[in-house]
């Protein structure tokens, strides 16, 4: 029963949101409309799950002192200032969640993250770079057509600079890039089949029967 | 010999302070290699410029402060462009973290042009769900948000009045720093209520977007910083702004970093063959 239950709704939903997709009558799209709410009420559930989850999971790291345990006391910390922050002043404009914790702090310190990756890119870069093979030497000709004709240096390098980079970009990997999609939207048909049908069943989870 | 065992092995702290000063003198002292505007940007931003004074344009802030540098230029750059044609803005955001940067931009921007929250733009904040959020707003907005992000009843609000659901707006513009973002409008806004779409996305996703503007389902296409800065030259040229452009001034940067990425590659690959010719 614990699983033949969710199995059988997710056929049932699964074969009516399909066709639904497909009779623009009214009590059709009611029904649609009914189900975009509950998604959005089960989205709102996970937020709560994963909260729940976050913080037991370092909780317990804290307790066992796994490594890097003190890393958890600042997430736990951290999520509780924001919490009692966002519940006790609000998260509109002009309120400390928003000047102090998103503006000042979540801010600076995201962009500091990332700004870091140009130098470890450039280290990397130098490190790793190399044209062993033909095909390495051809992904290097192709990055550096790309990278100069993306930049304005490029142009004062070479007129011609910038649309041989836009001829890399919009043939060669416009072509690969095509083959993934369709190749990611087959295998996201075959899935979504294999969910619905109840023959993929990783998303009930583990427990007994 | 030693020279070139030498350049295989430059201590990484080298490459730290040369990148950091290399990044740091063009935002000092500007280098005026100057930005021009290819056909992705223009194509968005002749979408816009030939929509009627009065029409809505919604932007979807799908991006955290770690993009902002990339990202926040096209946000601002296509407000000032909505703003000089009196066109209306309607601000929502599939990212969480990204209602701080929405809200910013909602805060700064609109008095540059005179115009009042409510009346010419309105920020309905961000709401879990995804696609769900898409989809419900493009039955009835209200169904999804019946307050804006300030706790607004929609129905108080002016510009809400004309505007009911997605088939409303002719253009949604997706500035997007993964997933959610510009594929879910393409995927639902775009496909299901017909509504155009373009994107503004980080230059390292870009590529990803390509097929979807040959296809037409994109309109116009901002990737990265430089696409930034060309919405912003556009933006001024046409003489909608006069405003700073960051994107632009931070072109020259870009173009020194990448110069110096090349060049440490070709050094490490001259060092690489010299030792290994003479090691065999």
């Amino acid at each position: 029963m614990k699983r033949s239950i969710p199995l059988a709704i997710c056929l049932v939903m699964g074969v009516a949101m399909m066709i639904q997709f497909f009779i623009p009558h009214p009590i059709s799209v009611g029904f649609y409309d009914l189900t975009t709410k509950w998604i959005r009420i089960v989205g709102a559930f996970a937020l709560v799950l994963g909260t729940g989850s976050l913080i037991l999971y370092h909780v317990d790291k804290l307790q066992r002192r796994r490594q890097g345990w003190y890393y958890s006391i600042v997430t736990l910390v951290a999520a509780a200032a924001t919490a009692v922050i966002g519940l006790g002043w609000g998260v509109k404009t002009g309120s400390p969640l928003q000047d102090v914790i998103f503006s000042n702090l979540l801010v600076p310190l995201n962009a500091s993250m990332f700004a870091i990756l140009a130098f470890y890119m450039a280290s990397a870069a130098y490190r790793a770079f190399r044209a062993r093979t033909r095909e390495a030497a051809l992904l290097l000709v192709a990055a550096f057509i790309v990278m100069l004709g993306m930049v304005p240096v490029g142009r004062a390098i070479w007129g011609k600079l910038p649309e041989l980079a836009e001829w890399v970009l919009s043939v060669p990997n416009m072509a690969a890039k095509r083959a993934i999609l369709f190749g990611i939207a087959l295998g996201a048909i075959a899935t979504s089949l294999k969910v619905i049908l109840g023959i993929e069943r990783g998303w009930l989870g583990g427990g007994k029967q | 010999m030693k020279f070139f065992q030498y350049l295989l092995k430059i201590d990484r702290r080298i490459i730290y302070i040369v990148m950091g000063i290399l990044v740091m003198l063009p935002l000092i002292k500007p280098l005026g290699l100057g930005v021009t505007s290819g056909p992705r940007a223009t194509a968005l931003f002749d979408a816009i410029d030939a929509l009627p004074a009065g029409k809505t344009i919604l932007i979807s802030v799908d991006f955290d402060p770690s993009s902002m540098p990339e990202l926040y230029p096209m946000l601002a750059g296509v407000m000032r462009h909505a703003f000089a044609k009196d066109l209306k803005v309607l601000l929502c955001g599939l990212w969480v973290t990204g209602v701080g940067l929405a809200d910013k931009a909602v805060t700064e921007i609109p008095p540059e042009y005179g115009k009042k929250y409510g009346e010419d733009v309105v920020y309905l904040g961000w709401k879990a769900g995804v696609d769900a959020v898409i989809l419900g707003m493009g039955e009835n907005i209200k169904n999804v948000f019946p307050a804006d992000y300030q706790g607004h009843p929609l129905d108080s609000l002016p510009m809400m009045r004309e505007v009911q659901r997605l088939r409303d707006i002719p253009i949604a513009f997706a500035i997007s720093a993964g997933t959610p973002g510009y594929q879910d409008w393409l995927l639902f806004a775009q496909s299901r209520y017909g509504m155009k779409v373009g994107a503004g996305l980080t230059a390292v996703s870009a590529a990803d977007a390509y097929p979807y503007l040959q296809s037409g389902q994109l309109t116009g296409l901002l990737a990265g910083m430089k696409g930034g800065a060309e919405y912003e030259v556009m933006v001024q040229k046409k003489g909608y702004s006069r405003a700073y452009m960051p994107a632009v001034a931070a072109m020259d940067s870009q173009s020194l970093a990448h110069v110096v990425i090349m060049i440490l590659v070709i050094v490490g690959n001259i060092a690489y063959f010299a030792t290994r010719k003479r090691g065999a």
